[in-house]
């Protein structure tokens, strides 16, 4: 078990765990926690997998914007820090047992596919380009509409396109979200009460 | 010039009334019942034409320098008849080399006085021997408006202006005219808001009240002026038929004036099928024309330059020069000249003889629809429902006379055995009429029966080839015969509409004008004369001593020529007797002996001069207007333009088998007989009236009693009615209930049937559709509701649970991957 | 437990299930955000890894980008709902949101 192996199976048990522990965490305050725990090693998953951008950007949207979030959205909604909404026993289980079910029925498929042949190349180190884990300045070419590790690789006579258009539209998308978000989450007056 | 002045006087006089209807049925429609403005335009209207037709008549005569004449004749009246006629019988045939040209150009306005005066000094020189006046000969024909054009045959409004006509439009406005002023007195009963039709019922059994009409009685009478008038101006026989059928339907409008009673609706539509029938024949006569000839014109059709382009009707049927139609020897056709130079060089057709005989024959059926000839009569003594001055006017000096006006202006079409039909036809209508008028109680029967009988006298004339004496006898009985009617109107008027002669008597003490004017009307129509009054050798008589006398001289000289045909000669000569007799009967039962209904006597009384006036007019030209008989001016006005070939008659070849046709000559040979034969017959049937109603000598219902077969025969207009019903009315009937039968069983049962088939297919669609159709449809929409009904359950609103079922259906649908394709 | 795609994979499907587990059971709307959340970082987890293990390269770290970013989007459009929600019935159980019940 070399260094790369040992920091994997900690962070996927992380990852796992911390998932699960969300699933059967009664209190919100501490599901977000446990949340915290899980994509964080999620994001550290990204840097064992070479993909130094992405899991940049787990960390900072993920753990530092949506979590917070999610935080302010408990305050918000809760009228106390240990708010409990209890689910059932019976509904735990019966959740648990068809979530099982359901993992049962992914790993069949994982393990019933023959995933496409991998390159030799990339049975050794990956893609070529993925495999430095420097991926920030491709990532950022392909955003301006280039693809150096497509077009290096390739035999140079066609070009693949880049993400220019994506990532334009993903811009005017979250623009117009926030000015969604905003306008939803404005404060109007309340209803009598519940029930 | 004097073709353009004629054709303008006369159109004026043949327009002006229908302006005249025109602005009285409107203006009358608009205006007050009580106003008389309508009958004063009327006659107006008919009077100015009067005047222009007075002023055609003596333009043309004195172009024609007709005026001159009478010396002429005069003087040699003294030397012997035999001399004029000779001369007026010579002209014709002398100059027929050179007429057809003279015609043609007449009507070409530019050449008009240039050349008919070149006519003249050519004819002068040419016979110098001739009496240097040139009678009539002059016709003048033309276009006035074109219709429509349908291959080489024109539809157009023309002119055809002769003699004939200017005596027929002076006749027919003034008669007009006398008419119109009477009836303004006649109708003024009508001159009131609300008028009680005392003769018409209601189903509840009172009278009928209604406005009066009095303009609109005169613009009827306007329109039928115009009618008659286009009639007799007409240039072309379809242009006639038009107009035929517009006396037609003025007739028909007049008749029914009343329209308010049935006996006057039933008359009007019997007048107006009647007409019809010999309509059709009218109609198969200008079919026959129109195949063959080409043409409905009379006269010559003439370019721009004056060129003959199509010759007319009156110019294609050829005749030898005594006047026979010439026929091709081996065939019996004859051979027509179509065309001249212009168009078709010499071009010629032929008709079949038969065919020709079925034209005359056809368009002499609608003469005798219209002039109520035997077996088209039984209409005209029902048309006296209309009221009096119609029966004046339209139902015996005019309209029936245009009948008799035809048959004299187509006279060159008719071939000999045409002629021979007419002259029997008239001789059967005239008996027939005479004797039913011996019976007849109702003052306008008589009348009108005597009109039917003086028709019938008038075709008996222009049969028997005296086509002068026919139209002379037209003149003349269209005066007196109108006289008479304005009296018995008088008499009616003055009756307050009393009809009945039996319930009058000695009404010549209370309405002397009316019975005067109505004697001298009655003597004319006997033909009662004094002879040697004046002179030696001519009679004093009225007018229709003259005509008859014509017409019964020319039988004569018929019979001479044809002995197998002896009744057209006998007939006629007892019928003037029978004429004289029921004509006196009707004046002593109506004026004379002692009053017989002392109630009507008392409210009598003489009628206005608004009445008497046009008495007093019409018995003056009743009384004169054929002074001078054969040689006066009326005959000669007539026979001025007469057809050439009637002047010499036609000698029949020996053997032939055919009709010899006499001529003016064969005619003036028997003439002092005629006269005399009928002088004497008249003179006996007034003498047997004078005994039988004049005095009190013999009862004359004792007569009655003895005779009541043939009284009720007669009586019952020889059952002619009866026979008609009988003959065309019953099988109608039965074709008729036939076609109901048929209808009713055989094509109502299809009918039903497939109804019924229909009804019954259509329950079992119906039951078709609402099991299956709406059942499928229905099912349809049941299941989907049950399912969604169903399906509701899962539906719960709550989210977690949504997502259990995704990730079980998920599950499962893996779980089914997996079992279906494991590996 | 070595870092092959087969790993990789089998924590992708973990959090996923664990994800859809978390949306099935919790009765708090931000819990169930939550769950939403796992789900897309599973899929996320799937797209590096066959960045980085087959020919796919770098278009799997760009769709996990823009995956990310999407669900920071949607955190935020979730949120405000949620927020609405509450300030309409002053709790924020789901269970409570049944009106589009059948």
């Amino acid at each position: 078990m070399n260094g790369e192996s040992f920091l994997f199976t900690v962070f996927a048990l992380a990852t796992c765990l911390g998932a699960i522990a969300v699933v059967f965490s009664q209190t919100v305050v501490r599901m977000a926690f446990w949340l915290v725990i899980s994509l964080g090693s999620t994001a550290a998953l990204f840097f064992l997998a070479n993909a130094d951008f992405v899991g940049a950007a787990q960390l900072l949207i993920y753990v530092g914007g949506t979590l917070v979030l999610l935080v302010f959205g408990v305050m918000l909604t809760a009228s106390g820090p240990y708010l409990k909404i209890a689910t059932s026993p019976g509904e735990i289980v019966m959740g648990s047992l068809v979530g099982l079910m359901f993992l049962f029925v992914v790993f069949a498929s994982l393990n019933g596919v023959d995933w496409r042949e991998p390159s030799a190349a990339a049975i050794e180190t990956g893609n070529p380009v993925v495999a430095t884990g420097n991926t920030l300045r491709p990532i950022g070419l392909s955003f301006l509409g280039s693809r150096p590790d497509q077009d290096l690789t390739g035999d140079g006579d066609t070009l693949t396109p880049g993400y220019l258009l994506p990532f334009e539209i993903v811009s005017v998308h979250l623009l117009v979200v926030l000015i969604g978000a905003a306008y939803l989450a404005r404060a109007k007056r309340r209803a009598v009460g519940p029930g | 010039m004097v073709g353009e002045t004629l054709r303008n006087l006369l159109m004026i006089a043949w327009l002006l009334p229908l302006a005249g209807f025109a602005v009285e049925i409107f203006g009358g429609f608009w205006g007050s019942r009580k106003s008389r403005v309508a009958a004063w335009m009327s006659v107006g209207c008919i009077a100015t034409g009067f005047f222009c037709s007075l002023s055609a008549l003596l333009i043309w005569g004195s172009s024609n320098n007709f005026w001159k004449v009478p010396h002429e004749t005069d003087h040699h009246a003294d030397a012997g008849h035999a001399e004029p006629d000779h001369a007026v019988a010579d002209h014709p045939a002398d100059s027929h080399d050179s007429h057809d040209s003279h015609d043609s150009h007449d009507s070409h306005d530019s050449h008009d006085s240039h050349d008919s005066h070149d006519s003249h000094d050519s004819h002068d020189s040419h016979d110098s021997h001739e009496p240097p006046v040139v009678l009539g000969q002059t016709v003048y024909s033309g276009t006035l408006y074109y219709l429509a054009r349908f291959g080489s045959l024109d539809i157009s409004l023309d002119y055809y202006i002769d003699s004939l006509t200017l005596v027929m439009f002076t006749m027919v406005t003034f008669i007009a005219t006398c008419i119109h002023v009477f009836a303004m007195g006649y109708m003024s009963e009508e001159l009131t808001e609300e008028l009680v039709d005392h003769s018409a019922h209601l189903s509840n059994g009172h009278h009928v009240h209604r406005p009066g009409r009095y303009y609109r009685f005169f613009a009827f009478l306007s329109l039928f002026c115009f009618s008659m008038l286009g009639l007799v101006l007409a240039g072309n026989i379809f242009q006639v038929f038009i107009f035929w059928e517009l006396v037609g339907i003025c007739s028909y409008l007049l008749i029914g004036f009343y329209t308010e009673r049935k006996a006057a609706c039933n008359a009007a539509n019997k007048a107006f099928v009647m007409n019809r029938v010999g309509d059709f024949g009218f109609l198969i006569g200008l079919m026959v024309l129109w195949t063959f000839f080409g043409t409905f014109r009379f006269g010559e059709t003439l370019n721009d330059k004056g060129e003959v382009v199509q010759a007319g009707l009156f110019q294609m049927l050829p005749r030898d020069e005594t006047g026979n139609v010439l026929r091709d020897a081996e065939s019996g056709d004859v051979k027509i000249g179509v065309v001249t130079a212009a168009v078709e060089p010499g071009g010629t057709r032929t008709i079949p003889y038969s065919l020709l005989v079925v034209a005359g024959l056809g368009v002499f059926a609608g003469c005798v629809g219209k002039s109520a000839q035997f077996p088209l009569q039984t209409w005209l003594p029902d048309a006296m429902e209309g009221p009096t001055p119609v029966s004046a006017l339209v139902h015996s000096a005019t309209m029936v006379a245009a009948g008799v006006y035809l048959v004299g202006r187509f006279y060159p079409m008719f071939v000999q055995e045409v002629l021979l039909t007419i002259a029997y036809v008239g001789c059967i209508t005239l008996f027939m009429a005479a004797t039913i008028a011996i019976v007849a109680t109702d003052i306008k029967k008589v009348l009108a029966y005597s009109t039917i009988s003086q028709l019938g006298y008038m075709m008996l004339g222009l049969g028997v080839f005296g086509w002068g004496a026919g139209l002379f006898h037209l003149i003349t009985h269209a005066f007196f015969k109108s006289l008479m009617f304005l009296c018995s109107g008088s008499v009616i008027y003055g009756c307050h509409h009393e009809q009945e002669m039996p319930k009058m008597g000695g009404l010549w003490r209370k309405m002397p004008i009316t019975a005067f004017t109505m004697l001298v009307g009655v003597i004319a129509i006997s033909g009662l004369a004094v002879p040697g009054l004046i002179s030696l050798s001519s009679v004093f008589a009225f007018s229709g001593f003259f005509s008859k006398d014509a017409v019964v001289a020319t039988s004569l000289a018929f019979v001479k020529g044809n002995p197998s045909h002896f009744l057209l000669f006998i007939v006629p000569l007892v019928t003037a007797g029978i004429t004289a007799f029921y004509m006196f009967r009707l004046w002593f039962y109506t004026f004379a002996g002692k009053p017989r209904d002392q109630h009507i006597y008392d409210h009598c009384h003489e009628s206005p001069w608004i009445m008497t006036g046009p008495l007093l007019a019409l018995s003056f030209f009743a009384a004169f207007c054929a002074i001078g008989g054969e040689e006066g001016p009326l005959y000669r006005l007539i026979t001025g333009d007469q057809p050439a070939h009637v002047a010499h008659g036609i000698a029949a070849p020996l053997g032939s088998g055919e009709l010899t046709l006499p001529g003016h000559e064969a005619i003036h040979a028997v003439h002092g007989t005629a006269g005399t034969l009928a002088l004497i017959a008249a003179a006996s049937g007034t003498f047997i009236a004078w005994l039988l109603y004049g005095t009190t000598l013999v009862n004359v219902a004792e007569i009655k009693r003895q005779l009541s077969g043939l009284h009720g025969f007669l009586a019952n207009k020889w059952h002619f009615d009866e026979l008609y019903d009988g003959l065309f009315m019953k099988p109608s009937h039965v074709v008729g209930s036939c076609c109901v039968w048929i209808d009713k069983t055989i094509f109502d049962g299809i009918i039903h049937a497939s109804a019924e088939v229909m009804i019954f297919i259509s329950k079992w669609d119906k039951l078709f559709d609402e099991a299956v159709v709406d059942g499928f449809v229905n099912l349809l929409g049941d299941s989907t509701f049950a399912v969604g009904r169903s399906l509701r359950v899962i539906q719960t609103g709550r989210l977690r649970q949504y997502v259990m079922f995704i990730v079980v259906g998920v599950v499962a649908l893996f779980a089914i991957l997996f079992t279906t394709f494991p590996g | 437990m070595t870092a092959d795609l087969n790993s990789y994979l089998f924590v992708g499907a973990v959090l996923f299930v664990c994800g859809v587990v978390c949306m099935a059971t919790k009765r708090n709307g931000i819990g169930v955000l939550m769950g939403v959340e796992l789900v897309l970082n599973g899929a996320n987890v799937n797209f590096v890894a066959f960045s980085r293990y087959t020919d796919l390269g770098l278009d799997g770290q760009i769709f996990s980008l823009f995956v990310i970013v999407l669900a920071a989007a949607e955190a935020a459009v979730a949120l405000a709902i949620a927020l609405n929600f509450y300030n309409n019935h002053l709790t924020i159980d789901v269970d409570r949101a049944n009106k589009l019940k059948g």
